[in-house]
């Protein structure tokens, strides 16, 4: 007896949670019968590329839905994803965060690459929305690419700080200044979405040999940190000494 | 240290009434991380091919872009500079007349044949001159933000019709 008791004791807050959720879903239901009409539809045409490895003989193709913005958030990925629950569950793409910092969601919208958790639809219903997977790179289905090149050519540049001595790793802390620090400010932040790369030319024709400008550069310009990379091996820049010696604790 | 709360976890479990606890009846479970072992992927593109991928669209989808559009044109125009002196070098060896003869030749020509002969020299030349000093500005860092880059171009592409159309005249 004892022990059903501390069952219940147990179980008694899921039992109110449940009880919770109904009555909350009533209030919900009821509220929304009564509210006004809704917003007048507007219907816009949304072009996706498709295609499905499990009908390999079937060339890709373009689909086309229709999905109400006044009845759908603003933003692209919130539309793939009304297509995916409410018409087409088999829309396949990635995404994660939606918030552009995972970089899952990049495709091609309207001609360019992008995110399309951050990218804003178009509320003008006579343009289509046009997506399509990252460009020239092998389709795993739908707007899925397959990344392992790229993630392998990050995996070659060994992507981290390396010292010549390497110290106890936990023994002691590296020292920096909060202006050394800012130094790295704009040059790390990349988050390997693969946008800039897969819209290179060079990247298309050789991306077997080149390694593209997100692997090569980690920064938010991939353009302005070639330069500092340039006029650095050129010897027109040098490289600053830090304010603190980072190893100074080591010694 | 799994090792050691199961052990003690059993020894307390003696002293305690099973029928008390729900807690202390539940037996310790400890998870371990053991990291997948990594199939080694062959030559990538053999891989892609053989299961049938196809490649995503690139050039036929890609909006076209006043950046894309001045790159390849400074590649084309600085090709075509690079033709044009082959042509004028290899002309002097192997062409039986001078080249103040070939140009005498065209002078019964009109206007605008004229004009439009001087505009095939001179619009890649300007071009690819003021578009190489943009490139050099970015060699040195400078003229790198989006918005910049933007409007050096609107720049470039004006100066440099401007220019050739009043070395055409
Ligand atoms: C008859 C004269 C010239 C010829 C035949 C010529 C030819 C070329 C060619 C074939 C390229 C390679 C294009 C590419 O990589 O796609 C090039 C690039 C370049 N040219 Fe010229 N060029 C000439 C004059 C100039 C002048 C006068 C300038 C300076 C204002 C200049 C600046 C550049 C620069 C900066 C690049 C590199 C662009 C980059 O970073 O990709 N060129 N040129
Ligand atoms: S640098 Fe390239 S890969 Fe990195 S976040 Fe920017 S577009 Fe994406
Ligand atoms: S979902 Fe994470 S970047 Fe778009």
């Amino acid at each position: 007896m004892a022990g059903e008791l501390q069952l219940f004791r147990l179980c008694r807050n899921v039992l109110g949670q449940v009880r919770n959720y109904h009555s909350t879903a009533n209030l919900c239901a009821a509220a929304a019968a009564a509210a006004p009409a809704q917003k007048p539809k507007l219907m816009k045409k949304v072009e996706v590329y498709r295609w499905n490895p499990d009908q390999p003989e079937k060339k890709p193709y373009v689909q086309t839905y229709e999905i109400d913005l006044n009845d759908c958030n603003p933003m692209v990925l919130d539309a793939l994803i009304k297509i995916k629950n409410e018409i087409d569950t088999t829309l396949t793409f990635r995404r994660s965060c939606r918030e552009g910092i995972c970089g899952s969601c990049a495709m091609n919208i309207n001609g360019t690459n992008t995110l399309a958790c951050i990218s804003h639809m178009d509320r003008d219903v006579n343009k289509p929305l046009k997506i399509y997977p990252l460009p020239h790179m092998y389709v795993i289905k739908d707007l899925v690419p397959d990344m392992s090149n790229f993630y392998k050519q990050y995996t070659s540049i060994k992507p981290y700080l390396q010292r010549k001595n390497e110290p106890v790793a936990g023994k002691e802390q590296y020292v920096q200044s909060e202006r050394d620090r800012s130094k790295l400010d704009g040059l790390y932040e990349c988050i390997l979405c693969a946008c800039c790369s897969t819209s290179c030319p060079s990247y298309w024709w050789n991306g077997d040999k080149y390694l593209g400008p997100a692997v090569l550069m980690q920064g938010l310009n991939p353009g302005k940190a070639i330069a500092e990379i340039k006029k650095m091996l050129s010897g027109i820049a040098k490289k600053e000494t830090p304010d603190i010696e980072p190893m100074s604790l080591h010694k | 240290m799994a090792v050691f709360l199961r052990a003690t976890n059993r020894s307390l479990l003696r002293y305690v009434n099973p029928e008390k606890s729900l807690m202390l009846m539940a037996r310790p479970v400890t998870m371990k991380v053991v990291e997948a072992p990594r199939k080694p992927i062959e030559d990538y593109d053999k891989f892609n091919t053989n299961l049938g991928r196809p490649l995503s669209p690139h050039l036929t989808i890609y909006k076209p872009q006043l950046t894309s559009f001045l790159s390849i044109t400074h590649r084309g125009a600085g090709m075509a500079l690079g033709g044009y002196l082959s042509i004028v070098g290899l002309g002097a060896i192997v062409l039986p007349s001078s080249i103040e003869q070939y140009i005498d030749a065209l002078q019964g020509t009109g206007w605008f044949t004229h004009f439009i002969l001087k505009m095939s020299i001179a619009l890649p030349l300007c071009y690819h001159y003021i578009n190489g000093i943009r490139h050099l500005s970015w060699d040195m860092g400078q003229l790198l933000t989006l918005k910049q880059v933007y409007s050096s171009g609107y720049v470039v592409l004006a100066a440099s019709i401007i220019s050739a159309f009043l070395l055409s005249l």
